[in-house]
């Protein structure tokens, strides 16, 4: 069993280091879905990164208890015990939400992030230490996703948020309808990867 | 007891009678909340099969629901009442689309042919291509056609081919769910025009 990696360490990791999109390019599936509106993808990142966090806490309190060679299907079940609970959650408080992000919070049992982190870092470390780690991670995939949706919405509707904004809503802009389409999503998000993966880390040196 | 090999099964149906007894009990707890939702998202789509009727929140579209809509047991549709007199019928229709179930409301003039709106409470399609007959481009596309009182009384027709009186047409790259979507509101819509003749026959 591999020593807890300090918090600060976990923290780099998960936002940048081991950035989940533009580093491990896991979890692209609801990236491509859900950032065509900045406030759809807000709600989706707080929903991820509240499955990751505590889903890693549950996997490693039961670490101990878990036998190895039936470990994915208790991850699986917790993983999708708190996604029907963020799910449910959606349905009765914010209807709209809930119908507008359709079957891709019940996808969140299939991001890659959420079973990666449970599997690499929480079947192996202290509750804590995995629950920031699941946290972080969900940050990571966040400020990624938040960024393209950005990007996503202004080119596209000219607004973000929903609030117009000025210039890009003004009829000098002519709105780029392919950006709030899906192929947006991937000429944003490949743009994206391209500039993180450009911004080298000083210390690269070992 | 944790070298035995029935371990694993015991430790699995323990874990997931745990999680599964938690979730029910979560559900029931949101259970009338959901309820309300459904029943709010029924109404909201019945007030927009008529597009002439205004509204500013949800608690209007309830307001006007009980008010001027009356359910019509022996059709299944509502009457659209407008100071006593009748305005239109909304007439809900549902079915197998090409993922899940479509569900929607079709809102008719008095006269029994003039379709004046088209509203959708419940689909799952392919998100930007089968979910866009929820958008207004199509289906404000039924304002003003005339049902037919033949087997088909309404078509979904591909973008070549100029609609006739009773048809719309398809969204581009959703001809599963236009297939299945013109047979749904066909047979829902044929089944109200029988009654309504039914009806009539006997006083």
């Amino acid at each position: 069993m591999s020593p807890a990696k300090p918090t600060k360490q976990i923290v780099l990791d998960g936002l940048w280091r081991d950035n989940p999109i533009f580093r491990q390019i896991l979890g692209i599936c609801s990236t491509l879905a859900v950032t065509n509106v900045v406030l759809n993808t807000a709600v989706m990142c707080i929903s991820l990164t509240l499955v990751t966090a505590l889903s890693c806490l549950t996997v490693s309190l039961l670490r101990n208890w878990t036998p190895r060679n039936i470990r994915m299907m208790v991850q699986t079940l917790i993983i999708a015990f708190y996604v029907i609970i963020v799910d449910l959650i959606l349905k009765a408080y914010w209807p709209e939400m809930s119908t507008q992000l359709g079957p891709f919070v019940g996808l969140i049992i299939t991001n890659c992030i959420v079973m990666g982190r449970c599997e690499a870092y929480a079947g192996s470390n202290p509750p804590i230490s995995s629950f920031v780690d699941g946290f972080f991670n969900g940050l990571g995939y966040s400020f990624v996703l938040l960024a393209i949706s950005v990007v996503r919405e202004l080119l596209g509707m000219g607004t973000i948020l929903g609030f117009a904004i000025p210039y890009f809503s003004s009829p000098y802009w002519d709105k780029w309808i392919i950006m709030v389409m899906p192929p947006g999503a991937f000429f944003v998000l490949a743009s994206i990867i391209w500039l993180f993966r450009s911004i080298k880390p000083k210390e690269v040196k070992k | 007891m944790r070298d035995k090999p029935y371990f694993a099964i015991v430790y699995m149906f323990v874990v997931t009678a745990f999680f599964g007894s938690v979730l029910i009990g979560f559900a029931r707890l949101t259970q009338g909340r959901v309820r309300a939702n459904e029943q709010l998202s029924f109404e909201r789509a019945i007030v927009q099969a008529f597009p002439e009727i205004q509204y500013k929140n949800n608690l209007e579209i309830h307001q006007i629901f009980t008010e001027q809509f009356k359910k019509d047991d022996r059709t299944g549709s509502f009457l659209y009442e407008q100071n006593g007199q009748l305005a239109g019928y909304a007439v809900p229709f549902s079915g197998q689309g090409f993922w899940d179930k479509i569900e929607g409301v079709i809102g008719i003039a008095p006269d029994q042919r003039t379709i004046r709106g088209v509203a959708f409470y419940q689909q799952k399609e392919t998100p930007g291509l089968g979910a866009r007959i929820d958008e207004d481009e199509f289906r404000k596309q039924f304002v003003g056609k005339k049902i037919e009182d033949s087997a088909e009384p309404i078509g979904i027709v591909p973008e070549a081919q100029t609609p006739a009186d009773n048809e719309v047409h398809a969204v581009t790259g959703a001809t599963q769910t236009s297939v299945r979507l013109e047979t749904l509101m066909n047979q829902d819509i044929r089944a109200w025009l029988d009654a309504m003749q039914n009806r009539e026959a006997t006083p």
